[in-house]
């Protein structure tokens, strides 16, 4: 349980040391702390109906439901994008990690030997599968979790939560629909219903995905409060890291300063574990549309189609303003109403399998 | 697949991957001795649009204890070399365009990442630093801890005089001197993440550290005439009366409206105004003794926590209520009057106390209204609380209404503790 836990909760918050904190300050300013609250909530009844979903056909994870509610054409074909989608969230993921990594910290590695390295370690995980990657992300957790809040902690001297005011950031409305659209931001949780067969039955999967995304949505909005209160609406929405500066301004003496080397091991780490988890899960995806057994001889085919998508954002206008706003904007159009609406044509079908079992 | 073959295979991949990360660095990787990091940056105008960039770098030597100054003889203006540093100058377009012109004749890279202050001269400082501030927070290189300071006269002259006079560490005393702005309160500690940040921000005005260099000629010799004796004098840094000793001197506040220094707060203005934004907890403050002309009152202050600061609009005016609540401990009074044994003394004086710190505040905000209209005391943040949305306080603009808030602030003054003395007996006179 607690390995689930610690891999779902990792993939969904490592966009806090990304772009994320510039995007949502920028869209929503001093409402961005708790706007992404609105979007944990929406997360959460979106949470809800999949569980509803699982429930009305127990041992059966989302794309087997998919099948006995749909058929098999039609739930293939969804799969499939499912499975384009997340490959195209891993090579956006890994575009942004690596932008930014040039940024901030190598700015003369070409970025195919940043990508090449970053996909090696992405195909050892993926190669061992997902118990591997889940294990990893359970030793890692405490380390990105403690280095996290490591870094704001350290920063307190320099927060002033009076910069969190206006209190309605660019206004309610405009929190609201940023709030619907950033649920996108927490619907990683899909992975739980992709691998829940994994799990322990329907009653580990609801505590495991509530936890979750209550865990993720305490991070993103302490993190954004921190960043707002540290460098106000203006500068936070400009700087391309907001957390990576907050380790940057860390000062206490001569020799306690600058400890973005914190920032560094946490981020990276993270990135490896979320990248390497949706990576896995588009490969995996590919596999039951075809019904492949062994993942493994499409390693190879699916990293050169990861490097490609890592490649198709040519500067970092494009990652932000296009792709990533795609996915983490734009995504909860796909991902959000498929369950939703499978959910409904069950229920209006009058669809339901097998007995439940651990609920 | 044969298990030998099989964990051949997986060595071969914790190999490649154990490669791969150990070498993606290979690319960045300088040798410590391939650059050289510049501790101070100096900025003055140049001829034209141009702009004087004077790098104080280290040279790795030790300063050979030749008396700080240059180890092949000469001043430091002629040799550039100054306490195992050496100082360069260029002019450039961008200060980012003279490092690299400054590269071009150094056989090491020159690095910003360690270097500790960045000073602008004040006639730069009065056109506006913006355009300079900007690439520094865009360049990865430049670190957000370096501290801004304004100087009066060049910047390069100022960098020509900047050498350690305790240890033999340039950079070790130049963030030891910051330190020293807690303990005296003379001036504020401004570092440039905090000096960017209320650049661009909506609801304060930026500061920077006041300096110069003091060329020891402010010392009354004798003969000379002789003043009367004033607790709080107004020195402009390179004034204090002094001679021996470090000529750098950091003395008051600069005062920014934008990115263009407006004016500057003295080093008594500087406490009072670092006191009534919570960033002096603890001091010395030497008063006139009320009951005794001539003779002063020694006071260390202590401040309960930050000043509690409410607003609200009335009318679209704004209204502010500063309020703190201060320790006394009365370090020295000269005339020895026991102030504790008379209980209608000791209220006068701790209301005589109030009306010093209310003055003091109310006269430093009056300043920054009426002379600069620069909230320096971040007000806005406050006032930021009386609006709902971002567009609101933004139309408000309530940068360029400052000067019309109603500002009232009240000090509560409990004189707890007066020294190791508690019934002093008068000296006895002269027999």
């Amino acid at each position: 349980m607690l390995e689930a836990y610690a891999l779902v909760t990792i993939v969904i918050i490592t966009k806090i040391f990304y772009t994320f904190p510039l995007t949502t300050i920028k869209q929503t300013g001093t409402a961005a702390w708790y706007t992404t609250l609105i979007s944990c909530v929406g997360a959460i009844v979106f949470f809800a109906l999949l569980y509803l979903l699982l429930q009305r056909f127990p041992q059966k994870d989302l794309y087997q439901v998919f099948e006995a509610v749909l058929g098999k054409k039609v739930s293939r074909f969804i799969i499939l994008i499912f499975s384009v989608y997340f490959l195209y969230y891993t090579g956006i993921n890994l575009s942004e990690f690596v932008t930014i990594l040039k940024i901030y910290s190598m700015p003369f590695t070409p970025k195919e030997v940043l990508v090449a390295g970053f996909l090696t370690v992405i195909a050892a995980m993926a190669y061992v599968g997902l118990e591997g990657i889940v294990r990893v992300a359970y030793v890692l957790f405490y380390l990105i979790i403690t280095g996290l809040v490591l870094i704001l902690i350290l920063a307190i001297p320099f927060y002033d939560f009076n910069s969190l005011k206006p209190w309605l950031g660019y206004g309610l409305g405009v929190s609201a629909s940023e709030g619907f659209l950033k649920i996108s931001a927490y619907d990683s949780v899909i992975i739980l219903a992709i691998i829940a067969n994994s799990l322990q039955g329907l009653k580990y999967f609801k505590r495991i995905g509530l936890s979750c995304l209550l865990t993720a949505g305490a991070i993103f909005s302490i993190c954004l409060a921190c960043i707002l209160a540290a460098f106000q609406y203006t500068a936070g929405s400009g700087y391309i890291s907001g957390m990576y500066h907050l380790s940057r301004i860390i000062y206490y003496s001569r020799f306690f300063q600058r400890v973005e080397a914190i920032f560094l091991f946490v981020w990276v780490f993270a990135s490896v574990i979320a990248i390497s988890a949706v990576f896995y899960i588009a490969l995996s995806s590919y596999c039951r549309v075809f019904s492949i057994t062994n993942h493994r001889p499409l390693l190879w085919p699916f990293l050169f189609l990861t490097f490609a998508f890592t490649f198709l954002p040519s500067n970092i206008y494009e990652i932000i303003s296009v792709h990533v706003r795609l996915i983490r904007g734009y995504s909860v159009f796909l991902i959000v109403p498929v369950p939703i609406l499978v959910l409904l044509v069950s229920i209006i079908r009058g669809k339901k399998g097998g007995k439940a079992s651990g609920t | 697949m044969a298990p030998k073959k099989l964990s051949f295979l997986k060595g071969a991949i914790v190999l490649v991957c154990a490669c791969c990360l150990s070498l993606t660095g290979c690319y960045d990787a300088k040798e410590i001795d391939q650059e050289v990091f510049t501790l101070v940056i100096g900025v003055d105008k140049g001829t034209g649009n141009m702009i004087r960039v004077t790098f104080q770098v280290s040279t790795y030597k030790e300063d050979g204890g030749n008396g700080g100054g240059s180890q092949n003889g000469g001043s430091a203006a002629d040799t550039g070399e100054l306490d195992g540093t050496v100082i360069s100058t260029v002019e450039a377009p961008s200060l980012i365009e003279s490092i690299n012109m400054l590269n071009s004749a150094s056989n090491r890279q020159i690095s910003l990442s360690q270097t500790k202050m960045i000073i602008f001269s004040e006639e730069y400082a009065r056109e506006g630093v913006g355009r300079y501030i900007e690439p520094l927070t865009r360049f990865r290189e430049v670190g957000e801890l370096m501290r801004v300071l304004v100087c009066r006269g060049r910047a390069e002259d100022y960098i020509l005089e900047n050498r350690s006079f305790i240890g033999g560490s340039l950079p070790k005393d130049i963030e030891l001197s910051f330190l020293q702005s807690a303990n005296t309160g003379y001036y504020p500690d401004v570092f440039l993440n905090e000096f960017y940040v209320r650049l661009l921000s909506p609801y304060a005005q930026a500061i920077a550290i006041y300096t110069a260099i003091n060329d020891f000629d402010s010392l009354p010799e004798d003969g000379m005439e002789k003043g009367i004796i004033e607790p709080h004098p107004d020195l402009k840094p390179g004034e204090i009366p002094r001679k021996g000793g470090n000529k750098r001197e950091m003395l008051g506040t600069v005062v920014f409206s934008g990115d263009k220094m407006v004016g500057y707060l003295n080093q008594n203005e500087t406490r009072f105004y670092l006191l009534a934004t919570g960033k002096y907890k603890r001091g010395l403050f030497t008063l006139d003794d009320p009951k005794s002309a001539g003779d002063f009152i020694v006071l260390e202050v202590t401040a309960h926590g930050a000043p509690k600061v409410t607003t609200f609009l009335e009318n679209e005016i704004p209204y502010i209520y500063l309020e703190m609540l201060l320790d006394i401990d009365i370090a020295a009074i000269q005339n020895r009057e026991n102030y504790f044994l008379n209980p209608s003394a000791y209220l006068e004086l701790e209301k005589y106390i109030e009306t010093y710190f209310v003055r003091g505040m109310e006269e430093v905000i009056r300043k920054t209204q009426q002379e600069w209209n620069s909230d320096i005391f971040e007000f806005g943040k406050k006032i930021a609380g009386n609006f709902w949305t971002i567009p609101q306080f933004e139309e408000y603009n309530w940068l360029e209404r400052y000067r019309e808030a109603k500002i009232d602030v009240k000090v509560k003054a409990n004189i707890s503790r007066a020294g190791y003395y508690f019934h002093p007996r008068p000296i006895e006179p002269e027999k």
